[in-house]
């Protein structure tokens, strides 16, 4: 919580990839959390394409800090025969809340119909679903706009908001045609006035904060959105109240 | 705790600023007065300040644009590059003669297609020793392996190794340990939990803040910093204190 505003950072990950740093380590999580006011972090595990592995780790997570943290569940079309199903029982059965898909483990593109039924469950759920999105050719962000008009009931959230340019130029014009189309926040390019950028021209409703916690330490993620050149109003939207809105979850806290 | 608005809680000396148009990226600000408004947006108080024309085009021009930037008392202090060329050591050699130079930064050697290896900086490598000069170099654009090999041939040189990224987690530690001399710039780093490891490890001794301005924004790795769990007299040392110890020519203690 920050001066009565509750924060949440919508992008973090489950599942060790020590060759980064990362050890599911959820007190070091908690720790960085709790020293700059961030209530809940949204989590995943991108590692396993059954997507059952990894949403089962997810969940198992969440349940240390059930107050804490929050799942998304995780398919992969390099097995398109689960999707439908696994998604089912993220949702239903571990309380899974969106959806993460990472279509750069895969070499389809964000448009091509192999995704459809992902898109079309959270369509049918009304859920959010986050995908990675960047230069690389399956998951540039235009390819969100194309996909979130032909799915108007689900909410698309853009990863990295593009992470570079022309990227983050197509991530905002993908928001600025698409009302079910949001940026995120967390990049390891954080050049000056990107925050700004976004919040001017995407709008403050349309933007939320995610860290990438643990890749990323969330405190210089959410030092980003602290330090940046937009009012108090904004920053709110960004930190917490465009989440709250997007997950659809009541938080009393 | 967290508030909606920053400022550093203590003296903040931004050791890793670049200013000017770069041939490749569109500087910011256009007159030093708008660099030091965005740093005393964020508490800081001064900043070494390199010209970004000289990381990949000419450390030489760069270096006579540096003046510009650096000719008040506004707390941005000349951080003069050096390149592979002769004439790039000749011209820093100069500049020390006349009492200008405190501590030399790298150019981008990997865009300079110069591998930083002995047998071309040796002249710069030995003169900085000679001259007990820091050197600043980037991990962001020379290999860490030749930062770590060609470095290791000069244990007495201190060196501030600028730019360790989150990619780069598993290589900080073993660096600063085969490195004694060597100090790590923090803009790029933020592992979660990871610079409370290196200073559990190493010491807040051996770590500096920058922010890499303009590449990077100048507030966020000092927002983290002020939220560290370490002690304050650390923090103090990491965000100031070290550096001015660096500059001022004090050894830099090992751990």
């Amino acid at each position: 919580m920050i001066e009565g505003q509750e924060i949440i950072d919508f992008h973090g990950h489950v599942g060790p990839w020590d060759v980064y740093g990362m050890y599911d380590d959820d007190s070091a999580m908690v720790k960085a959390m709790d020293a700059v006011g961030i209530d809940r972090s949204c989590l995943f595990n991108i590692f396993h394409p059954d997507g059952t592995s990894g949403n089962d780790q997810t969940a198992a997570f969440v349940a240390r800090h059930p107050d804490r943290f929050v799942g998304f569940a995780y398919v992969s079309p390099l097995m398109p025969e689960r999707i439908e199903k696994e998604l089912g029982r993220a949702v239903d059965e571990l309380g899974c809340v969106a959806i993460k898909i990472y279509p750069p483990y895969s070499t389809w593109k964000m448009t091509d119909p192999v995704w459809d039924p992902v898109y079309a469950f959270a369509d049918d759920r009304g859920l959010a679903l986050i995908s990675h999105t960047g230069p690389e050719e399956t998951c540039q962000p235009e390819q969100v706009g194309i996909v979130a008009a032909r799915f108007p009931n689900a909410n698309f959230v853009v990863g990295h908001a593009g992470n570079m340019e022309p990227f983050r130029t197509q991530a905002i014009e993908a928001a600025q045609a698409n009302k079910n189309v949001y940026l995120e926040t967390c990049s390891t390019f954080r050049e000056p006035g990107v925050v700004e950028r976004l919040v001017t021209e995407a709008g403050a409703d349309r933007v939320v904060f995610g860290s990438d916690v643990p890749l990323m330490d969330p405190r210089s993620q959410l030092g980003k959105i602290i330090t940046a050149g937009i009012s108090d109003d904004a920053k709110r939207l960004v930190l917490g109240e465009n989440a709250k809105r997007l997950l659809g979850m009541n938080y009393s806290q | 705790m967290s508030n909606l608005s920053f400022t550093s809680r203590v003296p903040a000396f931004d050791a890793n600023v670049g200013v000017g148009h770069r041939n490749n990226r569109r500087y910011p600000f256009d007159e030093p007065l708008q660099l030091v408004e965005e740093m005393a947006r964020h508490g800081v108080d001064q900043a070494l300040v390199y010209a970004c024309h000289g990381e990949t085009i000419s450390p030489m021009h760069g270096n006579e644009a540096l003046e510009r930037w650096t000719g008040g008392e506004n707390g941005l202090v000349p951080q003069y590059m050096v390149g592979a060329d002769p004439e790039s050591l000749r011209q820093i050699q100069g500049l020390h003669a006349s009492g200008l130079v405190t501590h030399v930064r790298l150019h981008c050697t990997e865009m300079s297609r110069t591998p930083f290896v002995d047998w071309i900086y040796a002249p710069v490598l030995e003169w900085l020793v000679a001259e007990d000069l820091p050197l600043w170099v980037s991990m962001a654009d020379t290999p860490p392996t030749e930062i770590v090999d060609t470095l290791t041939g000069y244990p007495d040189l201190r060196a501030v190794i600028v730019g360790a990224h989150y990619a780069h987690s598993a290589m900080a530690l073993p660096m600063l340990r085969v490195l004694p001399n060597a100090t790590l710039e923090l803009s790029r780093y933020e592992n979660t939990q990871g610079i409370e490891q290196l200073v559990e490890a190493v010491g807040a001794n051996r770590l500096i803040y920058g922010s890499f301005f303009p590449r990077y924004a100048m507030g966020p790795i000092l927002y983290m910093l002020n939220h560290l769990s370490i002690d304050d007299s650390d923090l103090a040392a990491i965000c100031a204190g070290n550096v001015e110890k660096l500059i001022e020519g004090s050894v830099t203690d090992d751990k």
